[in-house]
């Protein structure tokens, strides 16, 4: 499958847009599951997924959005409700670096619930039309550094203890890239780093514990001519910089309400990048009705008309309350936008 | 360079074993708690505010502002309770029921008391019930509720809801924040007021008291 720059400069030169929200839970609800039984069996994730590309048929359609799947399988305790995504609770104790070794010890990518996520990609590869393109999600190295010491503890090492939380965040990229290769050997055409608690991070910080080590992963994906997309949420404008010298193919940004202006990131990264973005994923689209989610889309996409190397989607993932009305809403009019490019 | 004046700078810089012994120092000199309260510790922690709300700093820096100062305020606050200083108001923070996510509500709590302000901090995952428990028996001047997720959000109506059903939410004023808000939001499930970051948290607090 092509590149996610080609596609979307090729689209754009038939006057057309990518459209790809970021779809998860919602299709839960359409499949009659719960996130917990999705979260834990390929074959209910899978049906899950499936739902959603067959009702909606999104460019790009994702594996659940999950932060707890690489520290879930390094042994930390995580909780499933019913209808919530896992959450790993926080360390009743101390991290010491000790606790490194003992990390070391576990045999990561055999965890079942990880490779469950590896096999929802296979059978996304195997059964997905062609050219819906299967993506998948890993952890960014800060944040799953962050879920293994506590984010607050990891934002006082950053300042005070570089040095430790480098060595724990090379630990994570050493399992994220491990679990990175099972998903690309599982046939996955996008691998999206969700680094959420990096936007807490100066850019320094930032380049130091996260987009240093995501270029290993993007190398990773770049051996499989497969495509990495960085993906950080709230206000994440003054890491822009940092996230495009990780080399990655695409920015999956957050909506305006948390002050991230797509136009001006449009304007400043290369041309090669895709901006993924940004419509705000707990606004219109959940509580407003299908009529004003079209006019926000339509003033999205206008305001990126002149951008090639665009993809309509949300700012982060729809929660389960998203209604179905409004996602079609949003699907709807992105296929249906034209886009003025001057061809 | 006076001591208060020395205890700001290191308040900024986030040393916090210089922090206490400058406290110390400033006692040992004789100054009131209070003065130390009010021209050493709140004028770092405004500092800190402004300077992350222009973007001078991340939250590692402000967390360690924030320790450095609440290291000083633990050896402060027997002096201040013995000489009668009341703090600016009374604060009860928490996140709201399934949201386990606690650093922006910690953040919010460090700067609330770095402003002067008494802080009981609920923890996380706390029920529209027990928040009510805690306001009955605290008696606070403000609620503070957090979510960071977009699951949760709801819960923080819930609560606001469960206060105007049983009587209570005449007696407190509600502030609102987490990463999924917005001031409409706010405005839409009846909240006092919208923080979007934790430097701002203590001017709205302030401001809903009057102050």
């Amino acid at each position: 499958m092509g590149k996610l720059i080609d596609l979307a400069n090729s689209f754009y030169s038939e006057n057309k847009r990518l459209v790809a929200p970021l779809l998860g839970f919602s299709g839960v609800k359409l499949a009659g599951s719960s996130i917990k039984l999705a979260q834990q069996n390929h074959e209910e994730h899978f049906k899950v997924v499936s739902s959603l590309v067959d009702k909606f048929r999104p460019d790009i359609q994702f594996v659940l959005m999950d932060l707890s799947v690489e520290a879930n399988a390094l042994g930390l305790n995580t909780i499933f409700p019913p209808h919530e995504s896992a959450t790993v609770l926080k360390k009743d104790r101390e991290f010491s670096m000790d606790d490194l070794d003992l990390l070391r010890k576990i045999e990561f990518d055999s965890d079942s619930r990880l490779l469950s996520y590896v096999k929802t990609v296979e059978l996304m590869k195997r059964n997905f039309p062609s050219e819906v393109k299967v993506g998948a999600y890993v952890s960014g190295p800060y944040t799953l550094a962050g879920l293994i010491i506590g984010a607050e503890e990891a934002g006082l090492m950053a300042a005070r203890e570089p040095e430790k939380l480098e060595k724990i965040c090379a630990f994570t990229t050493e399992c994220i890239m491990k679990y990175a290769r099972l998903l690309l050997s599982a046939g996955a055409d996008t691998v999206c780093v969700l680094e959420p608690s990096g936007v807490m991070l100066g850019p320094s910080h930032f380049n130091k514990f996260s987009a240093v080590n995501v270029k290993e992963i993007v190398e990773i994906c770049h051996s499989e001519n497969v495509d990495c997309v960085y993906h950080v949420c709230g206000n994440s404008m003054h890491l822009i910089e940092e996230m495009v010298q990780s080399g990655v193919d695409a920015l999956s940004l957050d909506s305006k309400d948390n002050n991230v202006n797509l136009l001006e990131v449009a304007n400043n990264v290369p041309k090669k990048i895709v901006i993924i973005g940004n419509m705000s994923p707990t606004k219109t689209i959940v509580y407003g009705n299908p009529e004003e989610v079209k006019t926000e889309v339509r003033d999205l996409l206008e305001l990126m008309n002149k951008f090639p190397n665009y993809m309509l989607s949300t700012g982060c993932d729809l929660p389960l309350e998203t209604p179905l009305d409004n996602i079609s809403a949003f699907m709807e009019t992105g296929r249906n936008y034209v886009v003025f490019s001057g061809n | 360079m006076s001591v208060l004046e020395e205890m700001q700078e290191n308040v900024v810089a986030g040393n916090e074993s210089k922090v206490v012994e400058l406290t110390q120092k400033a006692l040992d000199e004789g100054l009131a708690p209070e003065k130390i309260l009010n021209d050493g510790f709140i004028p770092g922690m405004e500092i800190v505010g402004r300077k992350f709300q222009e973007n001078e700093i991340y939250v590692p820096e402000m967390l360690m502002s924030a320790r450095a100062m609440k290291a000083g305020m633990k050896l402060l606050e027997p002096f201040l309770t013995e000489a009668g200083i009341e703090p600016i108001g009374k604060i009860v923070i928490g996140t709201v029921k399934g949201d386990l996510h606690d650093i922006g509500k910690n953040l919010v709590a460090m700067m609330l008391e770095g402003g002067g302000f008494e802080v009981i901090d609920a923890g996380v995952d706390v029920s529209a019930q027990k928040f009510m428990d805690l306001v009955k028996e605290k008696k606070p001047d403000i609620l503070c509720l957090s979510a960071l997720l977009t699951t949760t959000m709801g819960e923080i109506k819930n609560v606001i809801d469960a206060f105007k059903e049983n009587g209570l939410r005449n007696d407190i004023k509600i502030m609102v924040g987490g990463a999924p808000l917005t001031v409409d939001y706010s405005k839409e499930i009846g909240a006092d007021g919208y923080s979007p970051d934790a430097a701002s948290a203590v001017d709205l607090a302030k401001k809903l008291l009057g102050k």
